[in-house]
């Protein structure tokens, strides 16, 4: 192994990507369009009210009020419980509530006091717990409250923040849409970059003549393949990163990037270029080569878990996402980056590294560059 | 072992020595006893060869691509391989570029046999492959600054682009070039390690006539770099531009080989004369009369054949005196098409 070759063509791997639109398109920005498309398609207007628990520790005329004015927003649908303030957060829990009002002690007091000139400063503050999974219809639900607010200050005081707003974050169990969504879809990516760059690598370069071309020159095969796998691990993290980044900003999602993740994006790395190399071997010329890809990626697409939980499949659908390589992929990712099922994750891990092992080394031991 | 004899540069004496070609000597003069080196240069005759090939045999199934075909190329010439789609030139130039493998016989690159040295032997060849396309998105410098780096010995990269005509292109990607500038940027990619050997398989396939020509040039040039070139072609008028030796191949076959002249010689028509539109009906009956060989083709064209230089104006006196009417006359040279036609009994671009 040579350093200054592989360099040599990771460079120009790097410069051709940079020039292709097309590619930077489909490997970049294809991925976080439909993570934005999906995501606004699934989380949120599905819901026309948001269904919103109100806990109403005051029992007066005026919380009465705060709430019937909210309903009549015809945004948010009320829903008064009673719970004892201790065992507000385990109900959200036990019960994967998604948004939860509280209506102090003395919130009526406050309002008299300001507008009897009682107390001038006198204050109190409602808190609004939110699931943090839920960010879109949540954002909605706060600026409604926050509206309602602003208009009761105006009303009673001119404007003074007597009510004030609380914000506390919770974390319901449930995990929404987007959580299961965004790791399938790194999963999905690093999938499709990797077969069809490695089709690309050995059914054009080879009608082209370079796989005979580099056979005449000093490069050995096992530089070249070097080469061309540490470019494509290089976009599979450029692309796990960015599609992060939209989850993280866009979703305000939590995502664990620890060790069982980056392995898993390796593997599949490694498992969908062998996979390439295997298709590259059997379907010679480009097109075909496209279209052979084509047929192995997108049942995954679907099969697979990507955009749809498989319990939402028929069960003999289901029995067969237990023979693609693609859904312990994305269980793997989903269990190590947003459940934190590290066991669970670490059987999904050793099952991809299998497949990995499995195509690459066949993809290695089928492709020749020597021809009949 | 041969004489040569040489001057002493100090004292004048001629003095002989002996040495084979290719050898370096060194002599001391007789009379005044300075020292120097006596160079015996090769002759063309006893240049060494480039390649050989010997009894190289490719079978698939029941088909026999090449059978059993030896030759050698000298090393600096401009060697030819010529023949129809299908003869077997592209399979025996990859068996020697060792891209495929043969069921018989033995090459020898520079010497080296490349079935055990040919790792050794890659640093000295650059390979222009059939319908070769580069990576798309590079431009022409990087492409070349690319290929070089798989290389120990590296040419100099403004040198080949100078060489190459390719200054004002060395910027632009390799996708939006013409096929002319590919196939030209193609051959300067098998030039980046300077090697000894440059093997092109059919560069001009598929180019426009002028740009045919301009790779021609580029080949060419390469002789005058003393590099080995082996060029595969359909074309016959690139063999006849370019060869100094050629080897016609036909079915797996080599059918003739020698020069373009001794080919010509061997097995052209000679010249031609061509009357062109004859409204004469017994034409090719008057001429045979008067003791030339005459043919008339489909398309009423008559070929009387020139034996020897004088003959011309004896069928020019022949025409004027039996008053046969016409309307133009060529004079047709002997051509390799000629050659394969004779050979074969097909037109090369239909031999397949």
């Amino acid at each position: 192994m040579r350093l200054e070759i592989i360099l040599a063509s990771f460079i120009s791997d790097f410069k051709s990507f940079m020039r292709s639109k097309g590619t930077l398109f489909w490997t970049l920005a294809f991925p976080i369009m439909l993570i934005l498309i999906f995501g606004a398609i699934f989380s949120g207007t599905g819901e026309i009210e948001y269904e919103t628990i109100v806990v109403d520790y005051d029992q007066t005329d005026m919380s009465e009020n705060f709430i019937n004015i909210l309903n009549q927003t015809g945004i948010i649908n009320t829903v008064v419980k009673d719970i004892q303030k201790n065992d507000i957060l385990s109900y959200i829990k036990d019960n994967d509530v998604k948004r939860l009002i509280a209506i102090p002690e003395g919130f009526q007091e406050a309002i008299i006091e300001v507008q009897m000139n009682i107390n001038e400063n006198a204050e109190t503050s409602i808190s609004f717990y939110f699931d943090q999974s839920e960010q879109q219809s949540n954002s909605i639900v706060r600026s409604v409250i926050s509206s309602v607010i602003t208009q009761l200050n105006m009303n009673v005081s001119g404007g003074k923040n007597i009510i004030q707003i609380k914000d506390i974050e919770t974390i319901s169990g449930e995990f929404g849409f987007i959580d299961f969504f965004l790791p399938g879809m790194i999963g999905f990516t690093i999938m499709q970059t990797c077969i069809y760059g490695s089709l690309e690598r050995n059914t054009k370069f080879r009608k082209d003549g370079i796989l005979r071309k580099l056979l005449t020159t000093p490069i050995t095969r096992s530089e070249w393949i070097f080469s061309k796998m540490l470019f494509q691990l290089f976009l599979s993290f450029v692309s796990a990163v960015l599609i992060i980044i939209v989850g993280i900003l866009v979703y305000g999602m939590n995502i664990n990037v620890n060790l069982l993740m980056i392995i898993l994006i390796i593997a599949n790395s490694f498992l969908f270029t062998g996979m390439g190399m295997v298709i590259g071997r059997f379907v010679r010329d480009e097109e075909s080569a496209g279209m052979a890809g084509g047929a192995v990626t997108f049942p995954m697409m679907f099969l697979a878990g990507t955009f749809f939980p498989l319990e939402q499949m028929p069960e003999f659908l289901q029995a067969v996402a237990q023979i693609l390589p693609l859904y312990y992929v994305n269980e793997g990712l989903r269990n190590a980056m947003i459940y934190m099922k590290t066991d669970t994750a670490i059987f999904h891990t050793t099952i991809v590294l299998i497949f990995a092992a499995v195509f690459f080394l066949a993809g290695l031991f089928l492709t020749k560059w020597k021809e009949d | 072992m041969v004489e040569k004899r040489v001057q002493c540069p100090k004292c004048q004496e001629k003095i002989s020595c002996y040495g084979n070609p290719g050898e370096i000597v060194k002599i001391t003069c007789p009379s005044c006893g300075i020292s120097g080196k006596v160079i015996f240069e090769k002759k063309i005759s006893e240049q060494e060869n480039a390649i050989e090939v010997s009894h190289l045999k490719k079978v698939y199934g029941d088909l026999v691509a090449v059978n059993d075909i030896s030759f050698n190329v000298k090393k600096g010439e401009i060697f030819a391989f010529l023949g129809p789609n299908g003869a077997g030139k592209t399979t025996t130039v990859e068996m020697i570029e060792y891209i495929r493998q043969p069921t018989a016989g033995s090459i020898k690159l520079l010497g080296k046999d490349i079935a055990t040295s040919f790792n050794e032997v890659k640093e000295k060849i650059g390979i222009l492959p059939q319908e070769f396309h580069s990576f798309e998105r590079l431009t022409v410098r990087e492409t070349l600054k690319f290929f070089s780096k798989l290389f120990k010995k590296r040419a100099n990269i403004d040198g080949i682009i100078n060489a190459m005509d390719l200054k004002d292109q060395e910027n632009r990607l390799y996708m939006n070039l013409s096929g002319g500038l590919k196939q030209r940027v193609g051959v300067a990619i098998s030039l980046v390690n300077d090697p000894e050997i440059v093997f092109l398989d059919e560069p001009t396939t598929g180019l426009d006539p002028k740009a045919r020509r301009e790779v021609w040039e580029v080949i060419a040039g390469l002789k005058n770099q003393g590099k080995t070139v082996f060029l595969t072609t359909h074309y016959m008028e690139e063999a006849e531009f370019l060869a100094d030796h050629i080897i016609i191949i036909h079915k797996g076959n080599i059918i003739a080989e020698g020069d373009l002249e001794d080919l010509i010689k061997r097995y052209g028509q000679g010249s031609v004369l061509q009357v062109k539109n004859c409204k004469t009906k017994d034409a090719v009956k008057i001429l045979e009369e008067n003791g030339f060989e005459a043919n008339k083709s489909a398309n009423g064209e008559i070929s009387i054949k020139i034996d020897f230089k004088d003959r011309v104006l004896e069928i020019l006196s022949v025409l004027r005196h039996e008053c046969i009417d016409y309307d133009s006359l060529d004079i047709r040279r002997s051509n390799l098409e000629e050659v394969f036609l004779h050979l074969t009994g097909l037109k090369l671009s239909e031999g397949d």
